[in-house]
């Protein structure tokens, strides 16, 4: 059945299009509703892909008119479909959610903005998801890079046009290095399409050696400033934390994933471990990754601003995700692919959460959120399990994602490493808990906080507890997700 | 090593032309010339992408009168692609220029330096 | 800057200005030019009668709401028009029947005229509004 493939290519187009609907479009509430109504149909067309890609396990959409070496192709199997279909589901309870406050938070006329922005990102976000051209993934790269910067500026404080310049002029330096290592493959293989470029690579290794290690090293400089990845993550709290709270959401639930997944699609589908085995590019990520992990959750400690160190905790865990595709061993890759998934649900819950917390009681500092439980108890549960799952207790995802990638470390022989992941689960739990702690327990906290005071009415916190509960699906059904995940990866 | 510099002399300026484009986007506080050091950086790429798809002694790929064998013209694909490089460049460019505008009317100045907190996180 | 003599030059030169433009998005397909080369002289064209007739007289003319309105009306037929020969290529298919016309005439090669004349209309707008942008300062 050739009509459900169509479903990849019409979901980014349907986005795409209504994108441009909005700005002519007069009345708030339309808008809303279009949004939603669009995003709703995206999310069962990516559904759609999973079972389609679940009946055949790998297919390719021919874009145009031409096939693979020549057109561009979308080459879509397990770890594209999941990702794809996080994507659409964080960004539909996204915008749910901010259908009911993002007025309040951003001027009135720049509410049919911030749609149209959430819309093209989605569809570039797609796009670098799912093609498997490599200019084709940096023209969408680019567009997300500025979709991302608008839906930063759009709050338009002195902060937020601080943040937006830092991360546009560190994600343009990063686009300049992805477009000159694509300059460098084509310059070598003559070709555009991963596939052609991995079987053209694997013949002319010999005599390229150079070229090769420099071009691996732009791809991963590249892909690692618009992913954060630790020394090169110093655009992402400022940009996450001043940025209106369902952008930040968006941003950093999915906006950072993109490029790592397109950064495992270049260094395992391109390049291939044959080459990637010589070089010292796995063990620089691995390193990284391990510093990442520490580095982000001390600085995530200090915060005293809830979101900045909400947004700390981001570098943390992207620095799991380059943790396990720096063992380079098939359980790693595999577990860095599912805690995208962990990460994007949980992490968008968090910032959901915090960004009510914010708005009902306009206080942003951590010490100002004692005995917040007593005021908004769903909300602060709905906070509690995101940080229970980053923590890893047991059952959520973030504790899936622990257990395995320790594993995976003992798999690759290195016992020491199980000593930075420890380390970075108790340093999470020294800065989750107090705040879960201070908010529901303590008399000198709860004193003076009337039960349910600042709660918002409970049809707006639909969306949130949707992805708590989608959260913790994800956690108790993570051997069928893992294994369907593992079928996919390139054969070492 | 010297006759390679001889024949490879294009694609060696672009990488030094590269260097200074991405060392001034990088180190430069002056807002406008980061923007200029990204155009100089965009710029040594597409110049790159071009000299890998011209072939010395051949033709533009557009047949004007006989079709005078594939051998005959130079590869139209890399001149493609850089058209649209170029297209995403000047959108990059004129955001950061209005973003730029605001940034002075916010803070009064275009000096990086003079805003950002120096702090260690 | 609005000297009597820039207004003159101007008046005489913008007619022609403005036919080169079509011209350019109208022979894409058969000479060097095309839809973004053909915008951005249509694009310039706008600029320059806006600068030089200065912005209440070119404004009432083309308002920035009834220009954004044209661009965002082009891109959406492009969308319609180039998703559909997309889709088709997914399913293997050929997408509307286009008549391809004798190359070498205008009305030939398919989709590329109306796509280069929908193009073109996006960037000259999305330029002039870029331009109008600087001088008011609003992102």
């Amino acid at each position: 059945m050739q009509g459900l493939h169509l479903t990849s290519l019409l979901s980014i187009l349907i986005l795409m299009i209504t994108a441009f609907i909005m700005p002519v479009i007069k009345q708030r509430q339309l808008v809303t509703k279009i949004s939603l109504a669009t995003m709703g149909v995206v999310l069962v067309m990516l559904a759609l892909v999973a079972v389609d890609v679940a009946r055949v396990e790998h297919y390719t959409a021919t874009i145009g008119h031409y096939d693979a070496p020549f057109g561009i192709t979308f080459d879509i199997g397990p770890i594209e479909a999941v990702v794809g279909v996080l994507f659409a589901f964080v960004s539909t309870m996204v915008v749910w959610y901010a259908s009911f406050g993002i007025h309040k938070e951003i001027k009135e006329n720049r509410v049919k903005l911030f749609y149209t922005l959430i819309h093209l990102l989605l569809a570039s976000l797609l796009g670098i998801v799912f093609t498997s051209d490599l200019f084709n993934s940096f023209v969408f790269i680019e567009v997300s890079t500025l979709a991302a910067c608008g839906l930063i500026a759009i709050k338009d404080k002195p902060e937020n046009i601080k943040a937006t310049m830092k991360y546009l002029i560190l994600s343009s330096l990063g686009s300049g290095l992805v477009l000159m290592g694509i300059a460098y493959l084509y310059s070598m293989t003559g070709h555009l399409n991963m596939r052609a470029i991995h079987e053209t690579l694997q013949v002319s290794v010999a005599g390229n050696e150079r070229a090769i290690l420099v071009s691996l090293t732009m791809f991963t400089i590249g892909l690692g400033i618009k992913a954060a990845m630790f020394p090169l993550h110093i655009w992402l709290p400022d940009a996450h934390a001043s940025a209106p709270g369902p952008s930040s959401a968006i941003l950093s639930g999915i906006v950072i994933k993109a490029p790592v997944v397109l950064l495992f699609k270049v260094l395992f589908m391109v390049y291939g471990h044959e080459i990637l085995k010589d070089t010292v590019i796995l063990n620089l990520i691995l390193i990284f990754g391990a510093t990442g992990m520490i580095m982000g959750s001390l600085f995530a400690r200090v915060q005293t601003d809830l979101k900045r160190m909400v947004a700390y905790s981001s570098v943390a865990q992207m620095g799991y995700i380059f943790f396990g595709f720096g063992l380079g061993n098939a359980m790693g890759m595999t577990i860095a692919i599912y805690h995208i998934l962990a990460h994007g649900l949980t992490k968008s819950c968090l910032f959901l959460s915090v960004s009510s917390f914010i708005e009902q009681t306009g206080q942003r500092d951590i010490d100002n959120m004692r005995g917040i439980g007593r005021e908004m108890p769903i909300t602060l549960a709905i906070f509690s399990l995101g940080g229970l799952s980053m923590v890893g207790i047991p059952m959520l995802p973030g504790f899936v994602s622990k257990w395995n990638l320790a594993l995976a470390a003992i798999d690759y022989g290195q016992i020491f490493l199980l000593l930075i992941i420890l380390a970075s689960s108790l340093l999470n739990v020294s800065y989750y808990f107090p705040i879960i702690i201070n908010g529901y327990f303590g008399n000198a906290n709860l004193e003076g906080k009337i039960y349910k005071s600042k709660m918002k009415p409970v049809r707006e916190l639909v969306p949130l507890i949707l992805l708590s509960i989608m959260m913790v699906i994800v956690g108790f059904g993570s051997g069928p997700i893992l294994d369907w995940i593992a079928s996919a990866m390139p054969s070492l | 090593m010297i006759s390679f510099l001889a024949s490879h002399y294009f694609q060696i300026g672009t990488v030094i032309l590269f260097g200074v484009g991405f060392m001034t986007l990088l180190l430069n506080n002056n807002l406008i010339r980061k923007i200029i050091g990204l155009n100089i950086m965009d710029t040594s790429i597409f110049l790159f992408f071009i000299t890998i798809g011209y072939t010395g002694g051949r033709e533009a790929p557009i047949i004007n009168g006989a079709f005078k064998g594939i051998d005959a013209y130079v590869t139209p694909i890399p001149t493609g692609l850089m058209l649209t490089g170029i297209v995403v460049a000047v959108s990059t460019t004129a955001f950061a220029l209005a973003l730029t505008i605001l940034f002075y009317e916010r803070f009064g100045t275009i000096d990086l330096s003079e805003v950002m907190d120096s702090r260690g996180d | 800057m609005t000297t009597p003599i820039i207004r003159r030059i101007v008046g005489w030169l913008l007619p022609f200005l403005w036919i080169f433009s079509f011209y350019i998005m109208l022979f894409g397909h058969l000479s060097p030019g095309g839809g973004f080369s053909g915008g951005s002289v249509l694009g310039a064209c706008l600029i320059l009668d806006r600068h030089v007739n200065g912005a209440n007289a070119f404004g009432a003319r083309f308002t920035g709401e009834r220009l954004l309105k044209l661009s965002l009306a082009a891109l959406l037929l492009y969308g319609i028009l180039k998703g559909q020969s997309f889709l088709a290529g997914v399913l293997h298919m050929n997408g509307l029947p286009i008549p391809l016309g004798t190359p070498g005439n205008i009305l030939s090669s398919g989709l590329i005229l109306p796509l280069n004349v929908l193009v073109g209309i996006v960037v000259a707008v999305a330029f002039y509004l870029i331009a109008t942008l600087f001088e008011e300062g609003h992102l």
